[in-house]
């Protein structure tokens, strides 16, 4: 296998202990630079990219009346459009197959978007029910 | 995507979309903008077309009534303009004139009214009724706007007291049933409870129906009191809040309104809130048929609301039983000089109404409604909205307890049931196709590549049913709309109701889902979408019909790029939705389904529809799949998670290299490395019957050539896609054999090849020789 090919798949992916292997998932999710992404200078051209969707984004839907929903869906869209060039630099694989496996492979553009809308969906699903969960607690509250 | 292409790409785009639009019916009542007087002006016919629902009426009257209506007068002789006072006296009274969403606030699908005018004669027969606005996604999906006008045509002549249905009437001659539209239901039931309410509000209003009276109340004698926890506790004081987002406003961390509200000829409620010497002088005041209620409040808005000044009645508030409301006016309101309850909330507005006659029985349940103006952040056009809370008594205050109610199934179970030979067939076909997908392994190792019945047929036929049972029958095409129109819900406003009252779209959807996640979206593409099987069968017969050496793949460098229009259109389309949904409706007119399934005959649309539907059909006859593989914006939205996908297909070493099955990939999704593009893959299983053959895959045809040569035994083929290595072992008996095939296989297999091992892959050559299933290079 390439050394290149070897630097794209994750550090624990021939780690055969799940539960380590899941943890480290996880923070994959949740985080996605990594120490050798922030040394580059691509980085900043990737935030301030990120940066300026954000921005329009969050004016367009400004503009046409829809401020709080939209706001924050113009944050979302900025943050995943941020967040596929900084993962493309800093963590470029993915996972095939059932999350349970193993099979990382390194991802390309297409991949990435993939995975970060779906993943940022899935997040901004869960807040929405947490939302939710407050809202109705705070209801039955008083 | 190059600079070039997006451009041309969003050209072409542009153009179609500005084509069928302006196809689309423009000059209909859908999204019609209506003058803002509409709903508020006196003069309600100056505003809407009021002859058109009244035939013969020359005249009408100012707004009147509460809810409002206006009377419909024609002329009996010369109108004297000398003596214009006794012009009155030469005209008739007619009949009634009135707007449905001064009566009802009863969302149809698009969770919008429809804004409809009806008319009334003085016997209570319907006259006339008009639609002046609606959005409704009924043009969208393909159905004329006239079917709707047809359907609401349905509603002259009959009486504003009637049961009128959808569907065929009952048997017990009870009510009358309507045609309904077929792909429309939730709409034109919607729309039933519009005609049906409105008339009978405003008939029981002039006095043409009387209500059939309701058992009076009777309470059980009580001195006891209660503080306030206990009291909401036990539903004798209920509250209804209205946050500023539902109504439209800035949110300034206030309600909008906050109010409890209760019934005080109860005893417990009344000595409790207004304390024993206090309720007794309220109650010695009322008359028989006189309930008093009592409303505490806070928020930002007043729910005594200004109207009462001017008209001298309340209108933020009424009281709804079944069909009969209840409205205050200024001579119904006493004031509440306080709560004697311990342990009440501080408020800000407090008052006393009573509720005379009118058919009211507290024994059974009514609602507070308090009625709001909602602003429409994204037109800023206000609307009319309605938040209500139930009221119904606990039985142990009611002598002889709750009476019995039958309370109607909500819409969407009624059509739950409606529908349920077609749910279970949809159902069925759902699960005979999953199960077959899960057997693929099975079918593919019978099949070849010269003889692929195995695999073709079963594919056929779900092909076949899927066509006619889903798409023309069912009507159950899924489209990019629902997407957007779920997507919508989440972040806006989630509906259970508007989900379920499509039950067909609701399983497919389940099922898409999760089939998506297991297998990617392959087995709803490639096997199960109506129109995506509609194009494979026409490509198959043209193909057969001699069109085969037409027919052809376009140049990969050319795929590579267009493949990538149907996620630029997806994407496009969940942007637009959010600058207005409707807008990006009629531009997911790029999907053909309508024209497909839902008119009847796509010659039954406008010419630009039809000259796209035709556009596709044909290049469908030589290219595979046109539409799917490069202009679907469904395909490529579940093309998206189906980098997720838990079970791939197989591969070996040597894919990389040999391009066999390639070529035979009609979807064009596998790479030049040998890998399956999974976003492009639509689960065909052309390359896994090759993975098995061992006359076609070239690995296992050289090592069968290898085998004969030396005289070697052809072992079975492994789940690997090779022959099963000869490695003879001694001493071991069956039993041993068997438990480490099986441990191995549990080690080795995914739960679903699991499965399909246990459904019957041996491991064992008939000769006694142990297999090896390990991966071999
Ligand atoms: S790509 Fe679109 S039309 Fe084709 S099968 Fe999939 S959903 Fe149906
Ligand atoms: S040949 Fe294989 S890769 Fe191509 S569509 Fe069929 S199953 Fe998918």
């Amino acid at each position: 296998m390439s050394e290149k090919r070897i630097r794209l798949l994750p550090h624990y992916a021939d780690d055969y202990h799940s539960l380590r292997r899941l943890a480290w998932e996880v923070w994959d999710h949740l985080w996605p630079w990594s120490r050798h992404s922030f040394r580059r200078g691509r980085f900043a051209v990737a935030l301030s990219f990120g940066l300026a969707t954000v921005v329009t984004a969050v004016w367009v839907l400004a503009a046409v009346g829809r401020v709080a929903s939209n706001a924050t869906l113009g944050w979302w869209i900025g943050w995943s459009v941020f967040e596929v060039l900084v993962r493309l630099e800093s963590k470029p694989y993915i996972k095939d197959g059932p999350w349970w496996g193993r099979n990382y492979r390194s991802a390309n553009l297409m991949d990435m978007i993939c995975y970060v809308s779906f993943k940022n969906l899935l997040i901004a699903a869960l807040l929405f029910l947490a939302i939710r969960v407050l809202k109705a607690l705070a209801w039955i509250g008083g | 995507m190059r600079p070039f292409h997006l451009l041309s790409f969003i050209r072409i785009l542009c153009t179609l979309s500005w084509l069928l639009w302006s196809a689309s019916g423009f000059g209909s009542a859908y999204e019609a903008p209506l003058p803002s007087q509409l709903s508020t002006d006196p003069d309600l016919c100056a505003y809407a077309p009021c002859k058109d629902v009244i035939p013969g009426a020359d005249a009408f009257s100012p707004r009147k009534g509460r809810p409002t209506y206006v009377e419909a007068y024609r002329n009996t002789g010369e109108r004297d303009d000398k003596h214009p006072e006794t012009n009155s006296a030469r005209r008739e009274l007619i009949g009634y004139v009135f707007l449905s969403t001064d009566i009802v606030d009863i969302p149809g699908y698009s969770g919008k009214p429809v804004v409809t005018l009806i008319g009334m004669d003085t016997r209570g027969v319907i006259t006339g009724a008009r639609i002046l606005k609606h959005s409704e996604p009924i043009l969208l999906v393909g159905i004329p706007e006239e079917k709707l006008t047809k359907f609401i045509g349905q509603y002259v002549g009959k009486f504003a007291g009637s049961k009128v249905e959808i569907g065929t009437a009952r048997a017990d001659g009870d009510s009358i049933g309507l045609d309904a539209i077929s792909g429309a239901t939730v709409t034109v039931i919607a729309q039933n409870q519009v005609m049906m309410r409105s008339s009978y509000a405003i008939a029981k209003q002039v006095g043409i129906i009387k209500a059939d009276p309701k058992v009076p109340a009777r309470f059980v004698p009580s001195a006891e009191t209660q503080d306030w926890p206990a009291l909401l506790a036990d539903g004798l004081i209920r509250h209804l809040r209205v946050r500023p987002d539902e109504v439209g406003v800035a949110d300034s961390g206030e309600p909008y309104i906050d109010m409890y509200f209760g019934y005080l000829n109860v005893p417990v409620v009344g000595r409790s809130v207004l304390g024993p010497e206090n309720w007794q002088r309220l109650m010695a005041d009322l008359k028989p048929d006189e309930h008093a209620l009592f409303i505490v409040a806070n928020g930002t808005a007043s729910f005594k609301g200004s109207g009462f000044v001017r008209g001298g009645i309340y209108d933020r508030i009424q009281v709804v039983q079944d069909v009969d409301t209840h409205t205050f006016r200024d001579t119904d309101y006493l004031n509440l000089y306080g709560i004697a309850a311990a342990g009440a909330p501080t408020y800000r507005e407090s008052g006393i109404f009573i509720l005379r006659g009118g058919n009211f029985s507290a024994a059974y349940p009514w609602s507070l409604v308090f009625l709001a103006n909602k602003l429409d952040q994204q037109t800023g056009t206000k609307t009319f909205a309605n938040f209500d809370r139930e009221y119904w008594l606990p039985a142990r205050t009611l002598e002889g307890g709750r009476p019995e109610i039958v309370k109607p199934a909500p819409t969407w179970l009624r059509i739950w049931q409606a529908k349920l030979s077609q749910i279970i067939g949809l159902i069925l076909l759902l699960a005979a196709t999953a199960t077959l997908y899960a057997m693929r392994d099975r079918l593919v190792r019978r099949a070849t590549r010269k003889d692929k019945r195995w695999v073709s047929i079963p594919k056929y036929l779900i092909w076949t049913l899927s066509a006619g049972f889903i798409g023309f029958y069912s009507l159950a095409q899924p489209s990019i709309t629902q997407i957007l129109t779920w997507f919508h819900s989440l972040v806006f406003h989630w509906r259970w109701e508007l989900f379920l009252s499509d039950p067909l779209i609701f399983i497919f959807w389940m099922f898409i889902i999760v089939t998506v996640f297991i297998w990617g979206r392959g087995l709803f593409c490639g096997w199960l979408c109506p129109y995506g099987a509609l194009s494979e069968i026409s490509f198959k017969i043209a193909g057969a019909l001699g069109l085969k050496r037409f027919q052809f793949h376009l140049p990969m460098r050319w795929h590579d790029r267009l493949k990538w229009l149907k996620y630029g259109i997806f994407a496009l389309l969940v942007v637009v939705s959010f600058y207005s949904m409707s807008t990006a409706e009629r531009m997911a007119e790029v999907e053909p389904f309508k024209s497909t399934f839902f008119v009847g005959g796509v010659w039954n649309r406008t010419w630009p529809f039809v000259l796209y539907w035709v556009m596709l059909a044909v290049a469908g006859l030589f290219i595979e799949r046109p539409f799917c593989k490069y202009l679907c914006p469904l395909g490529a939205g579940l093309a998206m998670p189906t980098t997720f996908r838990w079970f791939a297909l197989k591969r070996k070493a040597e894919c990389e290299t040999c391009h066999a099955c390639q070529k035979g990939c009609g979807s064009l999704a596998i790479e030049d490395t040998g890998r399956i593009d999974q976003r492009e893959c639509l689960l065909c299983l052309e390359c896994q019957i090759l993975y098995y053959d061992d006359h076609t895959c070239p690995p296992l045809t050289k090592e069968r050539r290898r085998r004969t040569r030396s005289g070697l035994e052809l072992t079975p083929i492994g789940a690997d896609g090779y022959y099963i290595p000869i490695k003879p072992i001694v001493a071991r008996t069956m039993e041993e054999t068997d438990r480490e095939a099986l441990n191995k296989s549990v080690r080795a297999e995914p739960v679903e090849a699991q499965v399909a091992s246990a459904l019957g892959f041996d491991k064992l050559s008939p000769n006694g020789v142990v297999l090896d299933q390990r991966f071999h290079r």
